[in-house]
């Protein structure tokens, strides 16, 4: 028991020291994830449209080999940075840039180096994800958008990608709390996230038990927040349920009535009966209506 | 004689080896409401599918209004905006309202503004009867309704020629009826309509031409009375003799 007590004891003490720099840390981690996500996405929503731009036998031998040109180069960008670690890609592009301009183009923060690396990274995964969305659409969506004149592009923005964003919204909540994890990693150039003010806090206070604590349950309480308002956000996107109704359906009849139920009947406007009926009714009105003149 | 709106001539088509569709010819005039009927794999399908350039025919041509719609200097699009179709699993798109279903081609296609595209499609939703929906989603309202919707789809864009590919096929038997009421309102108000179908009484009723397709060949085309009361060949009298029984 006096072990929690000590290591309550030993977090407040952290806590009053280097709290600020803790919560510093949880704000970069989150706009970092973040950003590095959203980017992310948009890299991999542009490789999943480049991969499936549909290419038939008859098409032109110029765009044939464009075409295969920008998918050979989405699959070694997904190869590459799907196939290394973080870490390394980001120690590769922060110091392997100014290394081989000889420090002609560097970055100017390390906040560009690491939204720089968290976003490619997530889009090398996410280009597989959307092109999974997309495939996963049933083909008569485009076929019906091609029907009605819509050019491929059309039809990918208006009908295929919200219905196939809609499928992926798991797998971009899966990257969004990897992201939230693993940028854990970039304080291997300096980035000063969540994780960096860990090594701070412990560097000096060898307080490493009850800093990786804290660590622990921010980085819980992060994750478990953005799983919860993932959630929320996928039903939003689904819409609601029920819907309003203007007025009655006036067309639903059983089968095969094309010919009207009324057919033959009296009450069928088409009878000589019935047309006789209604020509001696509005006589009759109009005789009347004219004697009260 | 009518205006002439759609041509095809030697019109083939194949799947690698299969040979699906042989040298079909025929014409559409203006106001003209064909059927196709046939035997399930005799090329009704393909044909619809191949005028609507959805597949590329293998041989032949489509001359719409004049021009070779497989020529360099035609758009599919452009093509398309003038071809109404309606598919048989309906294709109406799940991300959108009934009414966003019926403005969407309008706004982006024929680049007209969101209201006037609006009331135009009220127009058609109110004729097929599914105004009272236009806030429902499509997997909300049953086969029929969703078919109801996808023909006010296609007619909102202000179609030349309308094709519907099996419209009634894959609904349940009491929701046929109000698609082929809507359809048969279309004929009357003289849309000019290529209409594939296993519905014989409405081959036999509205159209006013009645195609026979057997094996990826026409076998035999003619008036209605023509075709159910007197057919000349062999083959279609097969076909349709299996129907009257049932």
């Amino acid at each position: 028991m006096d072990k929690f007590t000590q290591l309550a004891a030993d977090i407040g003490k952290l806590w009053s020291k280097y709290g600020v720099s803790y919560l510093n840390g949880i704000e970069a981690t989150l706009i970092l994830a973040l950003v590095g996500t959203v980017i992310g996405c948009l890299i991999g929503f542009v490789c999943g449209v480049l991969n499936t731009i549909p290419c038939a036998k008859t098409d032109s031998p110029v765009k044939r080999f464009f075409l295969g040109f920008i998918r050979a180069l989405v699959r070694i960008y997904v190869e590459v940075f799907r196939g290394t670690p973080m870490v390394l890609q980001a120690v590769f592009l922060y110091y392997g840039l100014p290394y081989f301009t000889s420090n002609a183009v560097k970055f100017e923060s390390v906040w560009a180096a690491a939204i720089l690396v968290v976003s490619i990274n997530t889009g090398a995964y996410m280009a597989e994800s959307v092109r999974g969305g997309i495939i996963s659409i049933d083909p008569g969506q485009t076929e019906g958008a091609k029907a009605i004149g819509m050019t491929h592009v059309q039809t990918m923005l208006n009908v295929i990608l919200p219905q196939a964003l809609r499928n992926i919204m798991p797998q971009i909540g899966n990257n969004f709390i990897i992201n939230v994890k693993d940028t854990s990693v970039m304080f291997i150039i300096g980035f000063p996230d969540f994780f960096a003010a860990h090594r701070a806090a412990v560097g000096a206070s060898y307080l490493y038990f009850p800093s990786a604590t804290v660590e622990m349950a921010g980085y819980l309480t992060m994750t478990l927040v953005a799983s919860v308002l993932l959630r929320w956000a996928e039903k939003r996107l689904d819409g609601d349920s029920s819907y309003e109704l203007v007025q009655t359906d006036p067309l639903v009849m059983t089968a095969g009535t094309y010919n009207h139920p009324d057919r033959g009947t009296p009450f069928d406007e088409h009878s000589r009966e019935y047309r006789e009926n209604l020509k001696q009714s509005m006589k009759n009105r109009n005789f009347r209506s004219r004697g009260e003149r | 004689m009518g205006e002439l709106i759609l041509q095809v001539r030697h019109l083939s088509k194949a799947f690698g080896s299969n040979q699906v569709l042989r040298d079909i010819d025929f014409s559409v005039e203006k106001g003209d409401v064909i059927s196709i009927i046939g035997a399930s794999g005799s090329g009704k399908s393909t044909l619809l599918r191949c005028i609507n350039l959805l597949e590329t025919p293998t041989s032949g041509e489509i001359r719409y209004r004049g021009q070779n719609v497989m020529g360099r200097d035609v758009r599919p699009a452009e093509y398309r905006s003038h071809v109404g179709m309606v598919f048989q699993s309906f294709n109406l798109f799940n991300n959108m309202t009934v009414l966003e279903n019926c403005v969407v081609g309008q706004v982006k296609v024929l680049r007209k503004s969101r209201e006037e595209a609006r009331t135009h499609a009220m127009k058609y939703l109110e004729k097929v009867g599914m105004a009272p929906y236009i806030n429902a989603k499509p997997r909300q309202i049953s086969g029929g309704q969703k078919q109801r919707v996808a023909i006010a789809r296609a007619m909102a864009m202000d179609p030349e020629i309308l094709l519907f590919d099996e419209p009634t096929s894959a609904l349940d038997p009491e929701m046929v009826g109000e698609v082929l009421g809507v359809m048969k309102s279309l004929a009357e108000e003289e849309m000019t309509m290529l209409v594939v179908t296993h519905e014989m009484a409405f081959a036999r009723d509205v159209s006013s031409r009645v195609v026979y397709m057997n094996q990826g060949v026409i076998c035999e085309q003619g008036s209605p009375e023509a075709l159910f009361g007197d057919p000349k060949r062999q083959e279609t009298k097969d076909f349709l003799s299996r129907f009257r029984n049932t």
